[in-house]
């Protein structure tokens, strides 16, 4: 290969006599680009551009299954398997949704999260006054574990690759309740895997639901991961997401930094508590996002492997190969789906899921094209799930590792984001690390920036939306949108009245005084939980009784 | 000058456009109060009673708008408020904003509405 030096040279020479005369003949259609992570796109890229991070093939790709893992955590990738296909799911009461899963298993679907109504995820029973209007709207309803056993009714854990939930406030009492349905179901813990989101740091910045102050709901949060690294070690008990951060406005350059950043955060927890590196790490995944450009995202998938892995070894000291290979989820979105002409979202939400697979992701879902109207329909979901499969299946897209690898674009901007992640990251441990970030509000105001940025860039059209602020349509009919049973907050509340009536109340009083007693204690509370979910307590009794020991979040009024 | 109340109300936690337009009505040179996420419509109506505001703008994406849009209204005009405006901003399916307006939203904007669109609304509403 030639010389970077005499590359760039060469660059030079081609700028000077060949583009720039051309296109002062006849200009770009814009002078300069800059994309979401705020830097300047060059008209092309040549092996001088790696040049300056002192590029090497070996140190920053090296081969799929070995270390730094940029090219993928397994030494064969898709060409052994694709990635898992999973729905993030649930409406309405819980046989609808009961319904609808046995519909998305029959369509090829391997992994469900239950997407939970915002009541659940916020510790408010059906019958509570904040749930109104609330209820089986964003998500399924679950407020107790007989809720979950309709739920997964007719569908063993273990015939699902994975299983699992959003709950993050409340993701040790949904760990609780999956442990509990597996014993119903009388399965072997060992045969199913739980997969859960359970990452309440980023609920105070981007996603916002919260229920506990921060630090007792760190605690409460690896109250789960120390659990299942002595009870279930296959499962995945936390999933660190930069996907809410980067949406929020952050980009995902700064949304990965403060991802790895929380993550550092739950390990150390973690390690205070006497478990070992190798123990905790290789429970972990992580969900990350990229939607405003394509090779962005498949940078940001590539580099976050590569900076994990040397984090891992470098700053923890992990041993294990599985420490250091981190798993990765996404979830396909386009660039943002319109409310206009919806089926055009079918082609956006195509490109962000090929980001996945050149990506190198293990698990992933598709979003739905009339999301931005409506929860799912039934041919929307099966529009997504098709579209994994064919990507995965058809035209070639799986056939070799790591297609883009070594793509000098798609290099040149890994390196930058590495760079940048590093410095982000420097910040935020100036700061007191991810905790003390956030107080300070150095998360927040990354967030509120980048949102304003992109706000402006859409106005100005630099961010374009075709249909919307370019090429726009006038007055066009949405397509019916798909409703929520008006009833379900009716059925819901009775459902959870004859379950109190028939539950043995002394059983759950003991039981939610122990759940108390061992928050209060610094005790592990996942036992408890177990016991007080069995006995049928409400997700609202249990955060109940939780917030008279850790408090309660108080809103931030500052904009 | 005119005084705006932006509120999150119901369970949805996405606050990011609530606080872009509190920014942008604050550039265009009102006084702006937020409430933070989370809040009831009682909280709500309470608030814009006591800061005195002009305008409330609610930020709703959870999809609980009508039950909630028509509440503040009715507290609003039975507390002897019904001279502050109601707007509102999020997602809403093309067959609600029909039923919103009739229960007393006065505008409903939709995801995509430049700032200064909103901006431009409220001064001529108030």
């Amino acid at each position: 290969m030639d010389k970077p030096e005499t590359i760039r040279l060469q660059a030079e020479r081609w700028r000077r006599e060949v583009r720039d005369p051309s296109v002062q003949q006849a200009p770009e259609r814009q002078t300069r680009i800059v994309n979401d992570a705020g830097d300047a796109v060059e008209p092309v890229y040549t092996p001088a551009d790696l040049a300056a991070d002192e590029f090497s093939y070996e140190s920053h790709l090296g081969f799929p299954g070995e270390f730094p893992y940029t090219r993928g955590i397994d030494p064969a990738m898709y060409r052994r398997e694709v990635p898992i296909v999973s729905a993030y799911a649930g409406f309405g009461d819980p046989r609808d949704s009961n319904q609808r899963y046995r519909e998305l298993i029959q369509l090829g679907v391997q992994g469900l999260s239950v997407a939970l109504d915002l009541p659940t995820q916020l510790g408010f029973d059906p019958d509570d006054i904040m749930a109104c209007g609330e209820v089986g709207r964003m998500g399924v309803t679950i407020s107790t574990l007989r809720d979950l056993e309709i739920l997964f009714d007719g569908i063993p854990l273990d015939s699902l690759r994975t299983v699992g939930s959003t709950a993050n406030s409340i993701g040790p009492i949904m760990l609780a309740m999956f442990i509990a349905l597996g014993e119903k179901q009388g399965l072997d813990r060992r045969r199913y895997t739980v997969a859960l989101q359970n990452d309440v740091l980023k609920e105070y910045v981007a996603r916002g639901t919260q229920i506990f102050p921060p630090a007792p709901a760190l605690r409460f949060t690896v109250d789960a991961l120390e659990w299942c690294v002595h009870n279930a070690p296959h499962w995945i008990p936390l999933t660190v997401c930069s996907n809410h951060i980067d949406v929020a406005g952050a980009g995902s350059t700064a949304a990965t930094a403060f991802t790895l950043a929380n993550a550092k955060y739950y390990l150390d927890e973690a390690l205070r508590r006497g478990l070992g590196i190798d123990q905790v790490a290789p429970l972990m995944r992580l969900f990350l996002n990229e939607r405003e450009d394509f090779f962005l995202a498949v940078a940001n998938y590539r580099v976050t492997r590569r900076i994990w892995a040397r984090l891992l070894r470098e700053q923890y000291g992990a041993r294990d190969p599985r420490s250091l290979q981190i798993r990765i989820m996404g979830y396909a979105h386009g660039p943002r789906e319109t409310a206009q002409e919806p089926l055009n979202n079918i082609v956006r939400i195509t490109m962000g899921a090929l980001t996945c697979f050149f990506g190198g992701l293990q698990d992933m879902r598709c979003a739905s094209y009339d999301e931005a109207i409506n929860l799912p329909s039934d041919e929307a979901v099966k529009v997504a799930i098709r579209t994994q499969q064919i990507l995965a299946h058809e035209f070639g897209v799986t056939s070799t590792v790591d297609p883009l690898g070594g793509a000098y674009y798609v290099e040149a901007l890994a390196n930058r984001m590495e760079r940048k992640i590093a410095e982000i990251m420097q910040v935020v441990d100036q700061l007191g690390g991810a905790l003390g970030a956030m107080e300070r509000g150095y998360v927040q105001k990354t967030i509120t920036a980048g949102a304003s940025r992109r706000q402006q860039a859409f106005e100005r059209k630099e961010r374009v939306s075709v249909g919307l602020n370019l090429f726009p349509v006038t007055a066009e009919p949405r397509p019916q949108t798909f409703r929520i049973d008006a009833d379900v907050e009716r059925r819901q509340v009775e459902r959870l009245q004859q379950v109190k009536q028939e539950r043995n109340q002394n059983r759950v009083a003991t039981a939610l005084a122990e759940v108390a007693a061992s928050a209060k204690d610094g005790r592990n509370v996942m036992p408890a939980l177990v016991d007080a979910v069995k006995a049928y307590a409400s997700v609202g009794e249990i955060c109940g009784i939780l917030k008279t020991v850790y408090g309660e979040y108080q809103p931030d009024r500052s904009f | 000058m005119i005084r705006v109340l932006i509120a999150k109300v119901g369970l949805d936690g996405h606050d990011v456009g609530a606080k872009l337009v509190a920014l942008g009505l604050r550039d265009a040179g009102m006084e702006v109060i937020y409430t933070g996420l989370r809040r009831t419509p009682e909280q709500v109506v309470r608030a814009a009673i006591e800061e005195d505001v002009d305008v409330i703008g609610v930020s709703i994406l959870s999809g609980a708008h009508l039950v909630h849009l028509s509440k503040i209204r009715r507290l609003l005009d039975e507390q002897g408020a019904a001279d502050i405006r109601l707007v509102a901003g999020g997602v809403f399916p093309q067959e609600d904003i029909p039923a919103l307006e009739q229960a007393g939203v006065s505008r409903v904007f939709d995801s995509g509405t430049h700032v200064s669109e909103i901006a431009d609304y409220i001064s001529q509403l108030a």
